[in-house]
């Protein structure tokens, strides 16, 4: 170890900062060379010589003064907006992106390769398309033929499979239309029933929906055919899910002749007593449920409702219902 | 020895939690709550303010630096992102606004040896910290001030950076890889400059010994 070294060693030394190994060499060092037991020493006295500016402690006065002048000034600045709390989110994953400079430049790489090939191949496959296209519709010396008629491509619903032949540039392409269609028949022919319970799931129209739960709810109250398993179904299902109140009341209205027999239709009526969103469908469906109020499921229900809906004419028709069973009371 | 151990892994389990806990704090104010940038305000503000009033020798100024500190942590935090602790990242923001101060200082060639309060009065540091030495007389006390004066004196002839790391170091204890995190430079650097600061001020203070 020369002096040089030695010297900075000390410094470090005396702040407690040498690794042990580097102390020991060090302290061998001094031991032997009269100018750096000097160095030592100078640095030692530094040390105590420097204690004599000693750091005091902030008066409480200052710490008091300069907080109350800190809330002041905080109390005076406009609070963050939710975009500028959004902003500093972004740029802070910008900046942790910015941590990661390869892992960044990689990422964009491998984004613009991707995006080059899947152009690259895209406009090939639409320009060999284009090309098959041409050569099927217009074959060499004959007048342009389209494979199809203007009218009927604008009734195009959608491609449902494309398969090209073998060797060939011939390409069959199978297609879905849309036509529109006209049925007329009795409310209980079997295809007019079938399209009258596509129509309750009729989400875009509600007028359509409305339509036709009034009339398989009108051949269920007549019991024109109401199975389990079809027109009953349909309408438990606009009960539960249909967004529209009418529609939802109708339905109530075409199940109320199944409440007492069908256990499904029953737990239907309760659920719509427990959440549906109107007030009036829930006290009509309590209504429903007089004829079965023995029931175990029915009566634990009124109970919670009358006891705890925060309806208070939900509240007391439940009472009504169960002040009829009197050994609930 | 067991009892020990225990007793450091209670202290690590401690300030485990503390560090969870400040976390949490930094997290709230990141989402706007004042109250929990209070509390962060509260855990470092005698540090600061010990820290801004030692390197500027004036209560003003240190005042001054509180505030642009506080005031500029509040409006950067939501750009604190665990990086390092909340303490380097405070001591940053000190240690930028004490050196600007400085070097303001060192072109209009001021040279504080006493601390000035907010009124302007100079106040003597050395008389306002007691000297339990049973050595302590009223020609020694004299002694110690003059010599406080003249390290105080000797100090300002460093530059600020120099400065800066000697105080870190010496009067605030800090590690050197801490004040390399700090000042955004290297442990190897911050311990070149403590050496080149402790020359100058042996150099400054030769003619006492």
């Amino acid at each position: 170890m020369n002096c040089e070294l030695a010297h900075e060693r000390i410094v470090t030394a005396a702040y407690g900062e040498l690794p042990d190994e580097l102390a020991h060499e060090l302290e061998r060092h001094v031991a032997a060379c009269p100018d750096c037991q000097k160095e030592h020493e100078k640095v030692l006295a530094l040390r105590v010589v420097a204690d004599a500016h000693p750091v005091a402690e902030p008066p409480p006065n200052l710490i008091a003064r300069a907080h109350l002048r800190l809330d002041e000034t905080l109390d005076t600045l406009p609070p963050k907006r939710w975009y500028e709390r959004l902003g500093e989110r972004i740029l802070n994953s910008f900046a942790s992106l910015q941590a990661a400079p390869v892992a960044a430049l990689l990422l964009a790489a491998a984004g613009a390769g991707a995006g080059l090939l899947g152009g690259y191949e895209f406009a090939l496959n639409r320009a060999a398309h284009a090309a098959t296209t041409a050569r099927t519709a217009v074959p060499a010396g004959a007048q342009v033929q389209p494979a199809l008629a203007l009218p009927e491509l604008a009734n195009v619903a959608g491609i449902s499979s494309i398969v090209r032949q073998p060797n060939s540039e011939i390409v069959a392409v199978s297609y879905n239309q849309l036509v529109p269609r006209h049925a007329e028949g009795p409310v209980d022919d079997p295809a007019i029933r079938q399209l009258l319970m596509l129509a309750t799931e009729d989400a875009a129209s509600p007028r359509v929906r409305d339509d036709s739960v009034a009339l398989l709810a009108a051949e269920c109250r007549t019991g024109h055919g109401c199975q389990p398993s079809g027109i009953r179904e349909a309408l438990m299902v606009a009960l539960r899910y249909d967004r529209s109140p009418r529609v939802r009341q109708k339905a109530l209205e075409g199940l109320e002749p199944y409440v007492a027999d069908d256990v499904r239709v029953r737990d239907a009526v309760l659920e719509a007593v427990l959440s549906d969103s109107d007030p009036a469908i829930r006290t009509a469906a309590i209504g429903l449920l007089d004829p079965v109020d023995a029931d175990t499921s029915v009566r634990q229900v009124l109970y919670s409702v009358s006891n705890s809906d925060q309806n208070s004419q939900i509240r007391n028709v439940s009472r009504q219902v169960l002040s009829r069973v009197p050994e609930i009371q | 020895m067991g009892g020990a151990s225990r007793e450091d892994m209670s202290q690590g389990q401690e300030r485990a939690q503390n560090r969870a806990h400040e976390m949490d704090l930094i997290r709230e104010a990141q989402a706007g709550s004042r109250a929990a940038f209070d509390v962060l305000v509260r855990q470092y503000e005698h540090q600061v303010l010990r820290l801004a009033l030692h390197l500027t020798g004036s209560e003003p100024d240190a005042e001054d630096i509180y505030q642009d500190a506080f005031l500029k942590a509040f409006r950067y935090i939501g750009n604190f992102r665990f990086e390092c602790s909340f303490y380097t990242w405070i001591y940053r923001i000190v240690t930028n606004l004490c050196l600007d101060q400085l070097r303001r200082r060192k072109t209009r060639r001021e040279d504080h040896a006493v601390v000035v309060d907010r009124g302007g009065d100079e106040i003597d540091v050395l008389a306002s910290v007691s000297d339990n030495r049973s050595f302590s007389n009223p020609a020694r006390e004299l002694d110690r001030k003059l010599l406080g004066e003249k390290i105080q004196a000797a100090l300002t002839k460093l530059t600020p950076r120099e400065r800066m790391v000697f105080e870190l170091k010496h009067y605030q204890g800090l590690r050197l890889r801490t004040i390399g995190e700090i000042l955004n430079t290297t442990e190897e650097t911050a311990k070149n400059t403590l050496f080149r600061a402790t020359k100058k001020l042996r150099a400054q203070l030769a003619e006492l010994r």
